[in-house]
């Protein structure tokens, strides 16, 4: 049995949908289930977690972090996805055209009413400090992944038009670094640069492909990927940095032996559910469907 | 539960937040074990306080006097000249007995070793707490026959795993056959807010931290550019989930950063402290600053006492550190009199750490030591 085959049949049970063994089931490790079994044709095993995910959406629409725990709320972009992702499995055994579209224009509704604390501009922040973007929690500044995540749902569902859309991706390409990458969120922080990491970054490709940048930085953190990837990179920076590359047409070439190492290596260290659902939707490059959702929307 | 929040910037700048009306802390809960002796604020009697009140009427050294019989003494051990392949083990163990430690309250016992790994770089192993002395602390507990386990929730990245790989950790606790707790993605337990000086009304613990006999708050002694140092009390930042405070945990710089290392502090359970100040960061820290070697190492069983020790030893003068005026007297001493050194005296070690040319950085440089940035 391979690493992936052995990875998607975890991933059908709810112990493949928490953050650690034993843990509570968790809503980022159920939909990034969700997505990674939808994108290798396991629909019915997708749509279990899309249920469970169902079942844990707020009366608001959000869906919080746990079972137990309904706020913060940044995993609704992710529950988006999922759902949205179900509708168009591989295999034949697809959910119903429909299914979730109730769900999904909640939980779009809450996306599009909930922004980032914005600031007015200080000299000592490097980032423009008014635009909204996602916070990770409510009532506190915008950052790369939250603002990335509910940027591909909207794309996902038709609203790539959308003026917070469009703010969304004005945010992203303003808090590259200027030799490319992204951290977390911040540039600079009383006149000094910070340093790129690989999995925020990967995110932020994935959410700007095909999106114009003319100040080059995109290019330049596509180029940063290609130049940090090596053996040893863990399963979700990887799993992250592949994607961005695949979301812009790049796949390196010793993918395969790096996502089975990563694999390997997670594994070794205490299964972790999600960053195995991290390499298998990388294993899916350009098919991915965090990739191919935003390709191909359905209007919600 | 939903958090209490109370939006400020994306990270706040120091505040002069006034120390807690109520000073006092909630009884611990019956299933814990009964704090330390030495971590638990010294109460004076009245006529303690008598005689202090009678000296202040008499002069200017009174002052002191008063402040010395309210906050309590505690014990505070620093070893100089330490370097990473040294004899770590050893002068840890030494520390910790040194400072009042007893090892049978570990016996059996859950302790949870907490370095800190913020967002650990191959090119800034100045950053982040070695793996030697994360090992060696944890052979120290091992052999007392505590149950040791090493956590951390970095505050920067999400992928944690990378952050074990990067620093170097994870094939340290390979070797050493300890066990690693994730602390960003944990089911949590909230705990009240003892601390009470941000809004917050308490906070989510991840379950190891929760279930925690003792936690081993691991720092990198580094310059911190927001409130000026960060050692034992601001590391334990780390114990809080990114899943619950985002990554940056932008709640606690919205309640403010010193309210919030105070407070976080006070709700803890036990803690003791050890500090790698071997390679520590001068200048723009915590991220972006400059090696520092100092080859310290520096134990206690009081937080406060420890930081405020480290604030002399990098030239900063302790009373003018925000997060420390809110700790002194209900966490512990401050000031130099109630700090019992054990070991290396402080003033043979003390050498100025750079910080940026910045006004609320440079209110808390030491002049009175002559030390300049």
């Amino acid at each position: 049995m391979t690493w992936l085959d052995d990875t998607l049949d975890m991933l059908t049970s709810a112990d493949g949908w928490c953050y650690q063994s034993g843990a509570e089931v968790a809503s980022e490790p159920a939909a990034l289930a969700a997505l990674a079994l939808a994108g290798h044709g396991r629909a019915a095993a997708s749509n279990a977690a899309c249920q469970w995910l169902v079942e844990h959406q707020n009366n608001d629409g959000s869906v919080g972090i746990t079972a137990s725990q309904d706020e913060p709320a940044w995993p609704t972009g992710l529950a988006v996805l999922a759902w949205t992702s179900a509708e168009r499995p591989l295999s034949s055994a697809a959910v119903e055209p429909g299914r979730y579209a109730a769900n999904v224009q909640r939980a779009v509704k809450w996306i599009l009413t909930h922004e980032g604390h914005t600031l007015p501009q200080a000299e000592c922040t490097g980032h423009d400090t008014t635009l909204r973007g996602w916070p990770w929690v409510e009532g506190t500044h915008s950052w790369i992944e939250p603002t990335a995540t509910n940027l591909l749902a909207l794309r996902a569902t038709g609203h790539c038009d959308h003026p917070r859309a469009r703010e969304a991706v004005v945010l992203l390409l303003n808090r590259l670094l200027s030799h490319g990458g992204c951290n977390y969120g911040n540039t600079s922080v009383l006149g000094q640069e910070l340093v790129p990491h690989l999995e925020p970054t990967g995110l932020a490709m994935v959410a700007l492909a095909g999106e114009r940048d003319p100040s080059g930085r995109v290019e330049q953190s596509l180029e940063y990927l290609e130049a940090n990837l090596v053996p040893r990179t863990t399963a979700a920076s990887l799993a992250y940095a592949v994607l961005g590359l695949a979301a812009h047409g790049r796949t390196p070439l010793e993918l395969d032996a790096w996502l089975a190492t990563a694999a390997k290596q997670t594994l070794r260290r205490g299964a972790s559910p999600p960053r195995r659902a991290l390499l298998a939707l990388a294993a899916l490059g350009e098919a991915c469907p965090l990739i191919a959702l935003t390709r191909n929307p359905i209007e919600v | 539960m939903s958090i209490d929040l109370e939006p400020h910037a994306s990270e706040s700048q120091p505040s002069t937040a006034d120390c807690p009306k109520d000073r006092s802390h909630d009884a611990v809960s019956s299933d814990r074990p009964t704090p330390c002796p030495a971590n638990t604020p010294r109460k004076f009697d009245r006529r303690t306080l008598l005689i202090g009140a009678g000296v202040a009427a008499a002069g200017a050294l009174a002052l002191p006097y008063v402040r010395r019989v309210l906050e309590g003494e505690a014990p505070v051990f620093l070893a100089g000249n330490q370097s990473y392949d040294g004899p770590l083990e050893q002068t840890i163990r030494d520390g910790l007995l040194a400072t009042g430690f007893d090892p049978v309250m570990v016996r059996s016992k859950r302790v949870l070793l907490k370095p800190n790994l913020v967002e650990p770089s191959l090119a800034a192993p100045h950053m982040t707490t070695h793996p030697a002395v994360v090992v060696a602390t944890a052979e120290v507990f091992r052999r007392w026959d505590a149950l040791v386990t090493v956590g951390e929730a970095p505050g920067h990245v999400r992928d944690t795993e990378m952050a074990l790989v990067v620093s170097g950790l994870a094939d340290a606790l390979d070797s050493a056959g300890l066990t690693f707790a994730d602390l960003n993605y944990q089911d949590v337990a909230w705990v009240k807010n003892r601390g009470r000086a941000s809004k917050l009304a308490g906070f989510y613990f991840p379950q190891a931290i929760a279930e925690a006999d003792l936690v081993v708050s691991m720092p990198k002694l580094k310059t911190h550019h927001w409130v000026g140092l960060t050692a034992s009390m601001k590391n334990l930042y780390g114990t809080l989930p990114g899943i619950k405070y985002g990554w940056p945990k932008n709640v606690l710089h919205h309640a403010g950063i010193p309210q919030t290392v105070f407070d976080i502090n006070a709700s803890l359970p036990k803690t003791v402290a050890v500090v790698d100040g071997i390679l520590c960061m001068e200048g723009d820290g915590p991220i972006m600053g400059s090696p520092k070697p100092l080859g310290l190492l520096a134990i206690g069983t009081n937080l406060t006492a420890v930081d405020a020790t480290c604030a002399r030893i990098m030239g900063l003068n302790p009373a003018q550190v925000t997060y420390l005026k809110l700790a002194r007297r209900t966490l512990g001493p401050v000031t130099e009199a109630s700090i019992l050194q054990r070991g290396e005296r402080w003033q043979d070690l003390a050498t100025p750490f750079q910080i940026l040319d910045e006004p609320h950085l440079q209110l808390l440089r030491d002049r009175s030591a002559g030390l300049t940035s």
